[in-house]
Formats: structure tokens, sequence, C-alpha cells
């Protein structure tokens, strides 16, 4: 059974496009900001405005389709556009920051050969959220995991507990960060779903990038077309012995 | 050391740079001697003249969300209470959708300063905003180890900037509703290199 992913997509824009663009312009007028023009593409069951709480009645998640012919390097490329990644001079290309990697994997019997996109999976039961001495690390309601850097000492241990090697840490002081990505040297961080995007009503740069192979929405949302696939075509999550049960799940692993 | 600290730093105003350097080599003595006389001077002098003077530049916007008086004891409790509530809490505006009280984006989409090259004048310069109250207090902040201290794109499309470059007419001909593509064509993509 195949589903097409594009016209599904389409259809939902034109749904929510038109009370979608008045909902972000009228909010967004009001508060004089200047907000890059996104087409909003999950559902909107359970919106909540600006002035909202994030709510547990959301668990955003994403849903990546590694048997599409996409090139994966795409979304990395998205996201560092997106974070302002990728601008530290003095580090190692081990030390760089990297919110997604793109893993290839082999198998030796069979000699088939795959890439995915690897970012934070978002895990339901974080570990890195665990061990952090600070509470820097940290879940928020509506299920991203993400850093905060106010808090965040540099100690790493997240680092160290991520069995998905998701996290960096900077080495450097930087400048020229994004308005919306402000990162620093000290601090560990990692994907946070693009927060800022998700909560002004658009996908995360690496979906949209994507041309259809990552679909984003609310798991908990039955009628979102992410709670659809998964349940009429199933997805696995990487490391699920581990019963961390992350948000990313994949297609085609 | 203490004399030439003394000097740097109280009379100021009394020496000219090429003066004080030339004393400060050769004639530390007589300099001081000056320095006492400088400074018995200064009972004479009016208050502009004592100590070093802080310059901080007017941004043209409406108002801030407090009275200057009160934004200079509260900001930082602003800052902080709102940090939380966006960051941990998701909370990205006021019920009324109006900009909350403590966005460091918003302070710093107001506060920038331009140079007179029409750049935006960066952390490390002492006339930004931040830089030009805090160096004189001696306070010492991080917020911009982090945080992006100039705003982004040209930042003539924000609240309360007076908007005095932007050619409005020559972006939309004829009318102000914007739609998406517009919105689009205006606000560019615009990286650091351009200011």
């Amino acid at each position: 059974m195949t589903i097409n992913i594009e016209n599904e997509k389409q259809q939902d824009a034109a749904e929510v496009e038109s009370s979608r663009r008045n909902f972000i312009f009228g909010t967004v007028a009001a508060a004089g900001l200047t907000v890059a023009p996104g087409v909003m593409l999950y559902q909107t069951a359970n919106a909540r405005s600006l002035s909202e709480k994030a709510s547990s009645k959301v668990r955003w998640g994403m849903l990546v389709d590694t048997t599409k012919q996409v090139d994966w390097n795409k979304c990395v490329d998205a996201c560092n556009k997106e974070h302002g990644l990728d601008n530290e001079k003095n580090s190692r290309d081990d030390q760089k920051t990297q919110y997604i990697r793109v893993v290839d994997v082999k198998n030796k019997g069979t000699g088939h050969s795959m890439s995915l996109p690897v970012m934070c999976q978002h895990c339901e039961q974080a570990p890195c959220v665990d061990v952090c001495p600070t509470g820097a690390s940290m879940k928020r309601p509506d299920g991203i995991v993400l850093v905060d850097r106010h808090r965040c000492i540099g100690c790493r241990y997240c680092m160290m507990a991520c069995p998905y090697k998701a996290r960096s840490f900077v080495h450097e002081v930087l400048s020229d960060q994004t308005e919306n990505t402000p990162r620093g040297k000290g601090c560990v961080e990692s994907c946070n779903m693009c927060v800022n995007r998700i909560d002004n009503g658009q996908e995360p740069a690496c979906v949209e990038a994507s041309n259809g192979a990552i679909v984003f929405g609310d798991l908990n949302d039955p009628e979102s077309s992410i709670a659809k696939l998964l349940k009429e075509r199933g997805g696995k999550q990487i490391r699920a012995d581990l019963k961390l049960n992350p948000g990313v799940h994949y297609q085609g692993i | 050391m203490w004399l030439q600290l003394n000097i740097d730093f109280s009379f100021n105003s009394f020496f000219s740079k090429k003066t004080k350097e030339k004393s400060l080599h050769k004639l530390p003595l007589a300099v001081a001697g000056l320095a006492l006389i400088a400074g018995f001077n200064t009972v004479n002098a009016s208050q502009s003249d004592l100590g070093p003077s802080i310059t901080i530049q007017e941004t043209s916007g409406e108002k801030c969300v407090l009275p200057a008086e009160e934004m200079r004891r509260q900001h930082p409790d602003l800052l902080k209470h709102d940090r939380i509530k966006t960051l941990r809490e998701g909370v990205r505006a006021k019920a009324d959708g109006g900009v909350l009280d403590g966005s460091l984006k918003q302070c710093v989409n107001c506060h920038s300063i331009k140079d007179d090259n029409n750049k935006y004048v960066r952390i490390d310069n002492d006339q930004h905003f931040c830089v030009s109250c805090h160096k004189y207090a001696a306070v010492s902040i991080d917020c911009f180890q982090c945080h992006r201290d100039i705003p982004e794109g040209s930042g003539d499309f924000h609240a309360l900037s007076n908007h005095k470059d932007m050619n409005y007419n020559a972006v939309v001909p004829g009318t102000y509703s914007l739609t998406v593509q517009d919105m689009a064509n205006i606000a560019p993509e615009v990286h650091s290199d351009d200011n």
C-alpha cells in the first residue's frame, strides 16, 4: 500500500492555509514582529496561540521515510541555515555542532546500503533529562527535548547519556548567532525540533527541506497525517529496545 | 601605578590625550601635582565635568514596556522572568498577542544603534546600547555570548524602529496590504554580512 504524501500535504495546506495565515498575521501584526513566511502544513486539532503554554495534549513527532530517494544533506543544510550552525572557525570537524547526522549503514550479508538522518530523537523517557545535574536538559510538555542554556554548565553528562549521540558541545566563542537560536561557548546543544518555528505554526526546517520524506505532526492526534501514516504503514524507532519511546520514527529501516 | 590610574580615571577631562601620555612617561610626580591642583578646581567645575561621562544614544521608538526609570531598575527581572516563560513553558507572546516584556530579541530590535556607516554596532563596541551603560557600571553581562547582539536583516520592519530608511512605496506600490509573497520579498533572508 502506498500513500501519496504530497497530495495529502497539499490538501492539508489548502484546508488550513487561509485561517492559519490570518492567525499568524493577525497575531504577529499585533506583536509587531517580522516573521518569515512559511507554509503551515500540520494539523490544527490541538493548536495553541502564542500566549499559551505548551501542553501535554500534544506530542510532536517526526516520521522519516528512508525509502524515499532524498539527499538528506539538504535537510542538514536547511538545519544549519535555520540555526546558524557550522560557524565554528577553530574547532576540529569532530567537535563541530551537528543537529542532524547522516548515517550510512550497510548490511554486509546482503550488501544493501542505505542512509538515514539521525537527530535528537526526542525521547519520552529522555536519559539526557534524567542525568542533567542542573535541570538544563529538559523536556517540554509537548515532547520536545531541548537545552536551557541559561542553566547549562557544560558538564556534558547528557552527551554521555544519549544513546543516539545527538548532542554537541560548543568549544569556542561564537558570534553572529541567529535571532531564534542563541548558542554559545560552554553549552551543550542539540536539535530542538525547531521549537521557535513550531510555536509560530511552522514545520521544522528539515521537514520543509525533505520534499515530503519527513512528516511532522502531533502523534497524539489520531487525525494528523503522521498518526495516520504510522497507523497504516507502521514505523520503527531506533534502538526501541531501550524503551525510551522516541518521538522520531523511521520507515524502511 | 596608583598615580597613573588616578589620573587616568579621575581627571580624564582635564588633560588632552597627548599631554597626558607625555607627562606619564616623563614626569609622573609633576603630573600628580597638577592632578591635585586640577582636583581642587573641580569644586568649581560643573557636575557634568566630574568623572567619566556616559552617553546613551536615544532610540526613536514610541515607548518601552515600562517608563525609563523603572526599566533601569527592573530590566534584569523582566528578562529572567520571561526567559523561563518562553524557553521552558513555550509562551511566546502576551495574552493580547503583544511581545513579551522580557523578550531580549525585541530589546535588541528597538535599542539597536547604527554607526556612521549605517551599520549596527556590535556588542564589542562601546556605543552598543547595553554596553554603554553596563561598562560604566562595571556590570558584565553574558547575554550576548549566546544571544544575537544586533537585529537580523534590515531591522526596518520591527515594531518600534524609526523606519526612516524604508521606502514603502518602492516595496509595495500603492498599497500597504501585504501578502505572504510581499513579506517574502520585503524581508529576504539577510545574513550578518549585510550588517
